[in-house]
């Protein structure tokens, strides 16, 4: 697939590339209205600096926040929130299925700093747990973008056909993965990034960049493996996936949540309902965890999710 | 506005619950029956803005009973301003009905869905938001509970709401001092709520919320409240109509048996058990 990109420009954060693709869409549809939870972002100061009348802030109110949207939504207006992963999920999550879930109203929650993306703040701000109960929500589109023109591209099709929806942002900028016009690729809910023939690695958001690491060491191995990033973690589109995964003789699924109900649940209920069946290792985070001091990857490597639990799994689930 | 006349449709409005819950057996009477002043002044007290046969006529006012588990009060008077077939309230909670036991959005003239406590000023100042900046002059009316008064959400709406002088936007508390397991005041006391309410920014007034001249002259308050948003507690008694269920909260979903049933119908005047 032509998507690759060999671009060394400084990647932008997400939530910039995010918020600036719907402030330009805002400029022409007054209808637009973009609230924050008291979560800042460069982009966002021009937002409410040009369009003061389009922006709210609700408070470090993330119920309030919710109710709110319900109201605009039901009055015509496109809605995307905007707030830290753990706060505009579970905080109010209560909300979310009440009202956003329960009417099925155009609504995008925009998450920032997603899995362990808030590393030193430690457990409060983790998310290990968002896909799980976001992706349970009836109705809604989970996308968790891995790099900035993917995330832009996602946001334009938010903003496109509003819908229910929760986009998943990284905290720090990813590096490039894919060339600007991702619209194809949107709409097909996933990548096939990397062709290979013994393992595939599937993954979503900073743990593609992971599943690439875990490639390039595999081939040291002398074992080729394919890397998938499923961005549509919700309304995944099963059978794409499965006719890709079925072409390789084992599954390795990556990602920085608790197991039960996850990323790797979700690949492994699509490949069940699709009557696939694949030698499957799930990679992820352990019940139980203890929180530490340390950054993403140190963090990794104490939950066993880093690149040589990756590639020891891939070994494993091979039979190697 | 003739008192009487208000008076006669807070009867008809007690008769016609009692009929639609009674039939199926499934429901909340006391909830919705301390609200039936309340509900009867906005849509009958020339308060509302309604259009008969238009559940979504632009301009029209929004009503919201966010207490959900009374919002099938709505029901019979949705029916008599033609938003849907009157037959529907025999219906109700049976299969293929359009009415729940909760009112759900998809009712026409219920403008978003109730259940859970503590949505409605949140959902109402939404609505009342985007007639601001749309330059509608519709007003967003929302009933609550006072037990709902519990949920933190309705303080962060109602913080929100004042902030924006959402001057279009009506909190009427239906404070019948019960929820479940006994009184507010004892299991966990409210306080003060016309101060609270006031101190969050809200132009507060409280009244006997069995009181039509008291209610409507609150309500006669819109557009005097200097940009702030109003509410008014309502003092009501939970159960208002049946003797036997007034201010006792066992009977929140309890139904009665035969004999109780004999002394609710007199007291309704019905004369039998269902009157279709």
């Amino acid at each position: 697939m032509d998507t690759k990109v060999n671009n060394t420009s400084k990647p932008k954060l997400m939530r910039d590339a995010v918020i600036d693709t719907i402030y330009n869409a805002a400029k022409e549809d007054k209808n637009i209205i973009f609230i924050s939870a008291d979560l800042g972002a460069t982009a966002l100061d021009k937002f409410r600096k040009c369009l003061p009348g389009q922006f709210i802030h609700a408070g470090i109110s993330e119920q309030n926040m919710v109710d709110l949207a319900s109201g605009l939504a039901l009055s015509g207006k496109k809605v995307f929130l905007y707030a830290m992963a753990p706060f505009i999920t579970a905080r109010c999550y209560e909300q979310i299925k009440s009202v956003l879930a329960s009417m099925n109203l155009p609504v995008t929650l925009i998450a920032v700093g997603v899995g362990l993306g808030y590393d030193h703040a430690t457990m409060t701000h983790f998310t290990t747990e968002d896909v799980a109960c976001m992706r349970a929500l009836n109705g809604i589109e989970v996308l968790s973008p891995s790099d900035e023109n993917s995330a832009i591209a996602i946001t334009r099709a938010a903003i496109n056909k509003p819908a229910f929806r929760y986009i998943r942002l990284e905290r720090q900028p990813q590096r490039h993965l894919y060339r600007c016009d991702f619209t194809s690729e949107v709409e097909q809910g996933f990548v096939h990034l990397v062709e290979g023939v013994d393992v595939v690695i599937v993954g979503c958001g900073y743990l593609v960049h992971k599943a690439l690491l875990a490639k390039a060491s595999l081939e040291k191995l002398k074992v080729s493996a394919g890397v998938i990033d499923l961005f549509r973690i919700k309304q995944i589109n099963a059978a794409g996936l499965t006719n890709i995964i079925s072409s390789y003789p084992a599954v390795v699924t990556i990602e920085e949540q608790i197991l039960d109900g996850g990323f790797g649940s979700a690949v492994l209920e699509t490949l069940c309902d699709q009557n696939v069946t694949k030698p499957l290792k799930r990679v992820g985070i352990g019940d139980g965890f203890d929180v530490v001091n340390g950054d993403r990857d140190q963090l990794h490597e104490l939950y066993g999710i880093d690149t040589p639990h990756i590639v020891e799994a891939a070994l494993s689930i091979m039979g190697t | 506005m003739n008192i009487n006349h208000l008076e006669d449709k807070a009867l008809w409005l007690r008769q016609e619950c009692w009929n639609m819950v009674m039939r199926q057996r499934k429901g909340h009477i006391p909830s919705s029956y301390s609200c039936v002043e309340i509900i009867v002044a906005l849509y009958y007290g020339g308060v509302a803005r309604l259009t008969r046969g238009r559940p979504d006529a632009p301009d029209r006012d929004r009503i919201i009973v966010s207490k959900g588990h009374a919002a099938a009060v709505q029901y019979p008077v949705l029916a008599d301003l033609e938003y849907f077939d009157k037959r529907e309230l025999e219906r109700y909670t049976q299969p293929g009905g359009l009415l729940g036991m909760y009112a759900d959005y998809k009712i026409p003239g219920i403008e978003g869905i109730s259940g859970s406590l503590g949505h409605g000023v949140g959902m109402g100042s939404g609505f009342a938001f985007a007639a601001k900046q749309n330059n509608e002059d519709y007003r967003t009316f929302v009933v609550l509970g006072d037990g709902e008064c519990y949920e933190g959400s309705v303080w962060e709406s109602a913080m929100f709401a004042a902030h924006h002088n959402l001057d279009n936007l009506v909190a009427i508390v239906d404070r019948n001092d019960l929820c479940i397991l006994g009184r507010t005041r004892e299991l966990l006391d409210l306080g003060d709520l016309e101060g609270k309410w006031q101190s969050f920014g809200w132009k507060a007034i409280t009244v006997n919320g069995h009181s039509f001249e008291e209610l409507l002259d609150a309500l006669s308050l819109i557009g005097t409240t200097s940009g702030k948003p109003l509410a008014i507690i309502a003092n009501t008694v939970k159960g208002k109509g049946i003797s036997f269920m007034e201010g006792r909260p066992e009977w929140h979903n309890r139904m009665p048996d035969e004999e109780q049933m004999k002394v609710a119908l007199g007291e309704l005047g019905l004369k039998t058990m269902v009157e279709t």
